[in-house]
């Protein structure tokens, strides 16, 4: 549109069209990012695994003590960070490229292994199930502000706890078509996962173009790195597969009680990761990761719904993105046993901190009771509150179309614009709501009183009676049963 | 002069640990019953910790500190109380099953129970089946606690109960277990006697488990 004012063409202006949010300076963040240096030459970090030590011993520049601590000077550390990709597209098994990781594109998702589930028929609180699992899938699959889907539940009645990871991929595929991050009990089980998803993609070479998951991997606080861990983001690294190795500290028991303190500790975690993978094959796709939080000091929770949680995880995306490194943040979680107004507040909270963060992967939205109970309603209601916060993050724009300037002198005084043509463009800019009412009491009252939580528990059950997920073909089936199968043989012994 | 109780339980609650340990030291010079002291001034204090952090007064870093000074009067008082006294008190041996490195949970339950004028041995974590067994053998304590955060590592604590069981001496300690995904159903399909929710609920359960 041609402008009517000629005379406001702005020179040199910088013109805010997102919201900026920002925890951390440049001059902070070198300060925790010297002193993790220091920690990793000073304390070091203790890697319980063979491969990994060996792989340290022989870079002639790494120190590993009888104790299995390593320790790693700077330069080492600082070669090591400059070989990571700074962005990943992610491709789910509908074909499409959706998740496309890079500096300040946000993307959502769900958390994974919830020990327990609360059944929608009787009520009761029990263990969660391969169909849990089918169902919060599918759920996520048909919510539009979902991006990627980790598993949500745990899939607790598999026949082996050695193999359980295997059926739990397999629920996840059967129910939902985007991109994942998957869980596993250690590095075959990353394998067999991969293998599985080659299936979908066409072979690995395929995969590493367009990876269908990401590998959800996380040492233990304070410093330690099990067996297990190690060995999958070995052979992460090895083929090429995305993995975060993501640092739960809780402040206050196993990280200082200073949030600061925290980010220096969990980033020294990091930065060995990062190490690591450098040894065994420069370049592999590694995202920095945190669920930095409190130990509640009352009950000792590990707290998903703190402030420090959103705030902690916002500064920790900060370094990331100085450091150049693919963000996993934390959002849309909570303390509380039930999905209820705390859960409301805490999951927003989180949700629009990690937003306006730019953190890429925002998982563990629809955790309750502190990352223990799974709940398809809490995922349901959280699609809602990431509409309204990505609403926010569109910013706003003072173009001449947006200053609508022509507009205002069409209608002039005492005028109306519900019926203009520029209203008729725009109003779908806004955000629509679904679950929030914002009906007159006359209406409200005469269509039964109903509460946010009674919408959210019918469309919960809309979507459980009518989504169906695009089906997995016949041929691609028999292959991941094949895996499945061959998994179970090795380890019914 | 006898060393004065109010004082000793005071310093206890606000866990002054060298305090605690010197005044005890004091008490024990003076020739005043090493009954008398664990009762009157330490376990008195530790009462008043346990019934502030009911209340919300008191929170887990000063009721762990509490904890620590009743340790370093107990460690005090220890070789002198009778065989009977020390047993009274209780012996609870601690560890994370094979497979687990997880163990800040299990670490404050072992705080609390030292808390508690318990003597505790700490295992440690990714324990095989064995050690647990002997350590049973070895220690006689009144307790077994267990831990696991994972559950692929879970069934791990039913090993240790069936092991236990074979070499016939499961019923000469209480078994208790704890973890995010381990509940009261899980505890007794084991055949574990007592499940821990939390680390308080852990110290009272256990304390009234073995009566003490």
């Amino acid at each position: 549109m041609e402008s009517i004012m000629p005379d406001m063409q702005p020179m040199n202006q910088t013109v805010q069209e997102t919201p900026q949010f920002r925890v951390l300076t440049e001059d902070q963040i070198e300060q925790i990012y010297f002193a993790a240096l220091d920690v990793l030459e000073r304390v070091g970090s203790r890697v319980h695994q063979d491969e990994a030590l060996e792989l340290f011993r022989s870079s002639n520049e790494a120190v590993v003590s009888d104790d299995k601590r390593v320790r790693v000077p700077a330069s080492l550390v600082e070669r090591a960070l400059k070989t990571y990709p700074r962005k990943i597209t992610l491709q789910g098994r509908n074909g499409k490229r959706s998740v496309a990781l890079q500096k300040d594109h946000v993307y959502f998702g769900t958390g994974s292994d919830l020990p327990f589930t609360y059944d929608r028929k009787t009520g009761e609180r029990r263990r969660t199930t391969y169909k849990d699992v089918v169902n919060a899938a599918r759920i996520v699959d048909a919510l539009p502000n979902f991006d990627f889907f980790m598993s949500h539940g745990i899939v607790g009645d598999a026949p082996n706890p050695q193999t359980y990871d295997r059926h739990q991929f397999m629920a996840m595929l059967e129910g939902c078509t985007k991109p994942m991050v998957v869980t596993s009990v250690d590095g075959e089980g990353l394998e067999d996962l991969w293998k599985m998803a080659c299936l979908f993609q066409g072979g690995e070479e395929e995969f590493r173009l367009s990876p269908m998951f990401v590998a959800y991997i996380e040492p233990i606080s304070p410093l330690t790195n099990d067996h297990s861990a190690v060995e999958k983001l070995l052979f992460a690294a090895e083929k090429g597969i995305p993995a975060m190795y993501t640092p739960c500290p809780s402040s206050g028991a196993t990280a200082p009680a200073t949030i600061a303190g925290m980010l220096v500790q969990s980033l020294a975690e990091t930065l060995l990761a990062a190490v690591m993978c450098y040894l065994k094959n420069p370049g592999m796709p590694l995202i920095m990761g945190g669920v930095t939080t409190v130990m509640d000091m009352r009950t000792t929770t590990y707290s998903y719904g703190a402030p420090e949680l959103s705030l902690a995880s916002a500064a920790n995306t900060d370094i990331s993105k100085w450091l150049n490194l693919l963000m996993f943040s934390t959002g849309g979680c909570s303390d509380s046993k039930w999905l209820d107004e705390q859960a409301a507040v805490e999951s927003t909270l989180s949700l629009l901190t990690a937003y306006l963060s730019g953190a890429n992967l925002v998982h563990d939205v629809g955790y309750i009771d502190s990352g223990v109970n799974a709940s398809l309603e809490s995922l349901v209601m959280n699609d809602e509150i990431i509409g309204m916060v990505r609403q926010v993050g569109k910013g706003i724009r003072t173009d001449d179309e947006g200053l609508a300037l022509k507009v205002i002198n069409e209608v002039g005084p005492g005028g109306e614009f519900v019926t203009h043509d520029h209203t008729y463009a725009h109003w779908r800019d806004w955000f629509f709501p679904k679950l929030m009412d914002r009906s007159d009491w006359e209406t409200w009252n005469s269509e039964g009183c109903k509460t946010m939580s009674d919408r959210v528990n019918e469309e919960t059950q809309r979507l459980l009676d009518t989504y169906e997920p695009q089906p997995i073909d016949e041929a691609t089936r028999k292959g991941l049963k094949e895996i499945i199968d061959a998994a179970e043989k090795r380890h019914s012994k | 002069m006898a060393v004065d109780f109010g004082k000793m339980a005071d310093l206890l609650i606000a866990g002054k640990v060298e305090d605690v340990s010197n005044m005890t030291q004091e008490a024990i010079d003076e020739g005043m019953d090493p009954q008398e002291v664990l009762q009157n001034g330490l376990i008195a204090g530790m009462d008043v910790v346990g019934q502030r952090f009911k209340a919300c007064e008191m929170f887990i870093p000063e009721v762990l500190r509490s904890a620590k000074a009743m340790s370093a009067g107990m460690d005090k008082l220890r070789p002198l109380l009778s065989e009977s006294q020390a047993k009274a008190a209780g012996t609870m041996v601690i560890g994370t099953v094979k497979g687990d490195l997880h163990d800040i949970g299990k670490n404050l339950v072992a705080m609390m129970f030292e808390g508690a004028g318990f003597k505790v041995v700490n295992l440690g974590i990714d324990l095989e089946t064995q050690v647990f067994v002997d350590a049973v053998k070895e220690h006689k304590p009144d307790l077994l606690g267990m831990s696991a955060l994972l559950t692929t590592t879970m069934p791990r604590m039913g090993e240790v109960v069936n092991a236990l069981k074979e070499a016939g001496i499961r019923d000469q300690v209480k078994i208790m277990v704890g973890g995010a995904p381990v509940t009261g159903e899980f505890a007794e399909e084991i055949g574990a006697d007592i499940y821990g929710a939390n680390a308080a609920s852990s110290v009272d359960k256990g304390r009234e488990a073995v009566g003490k």
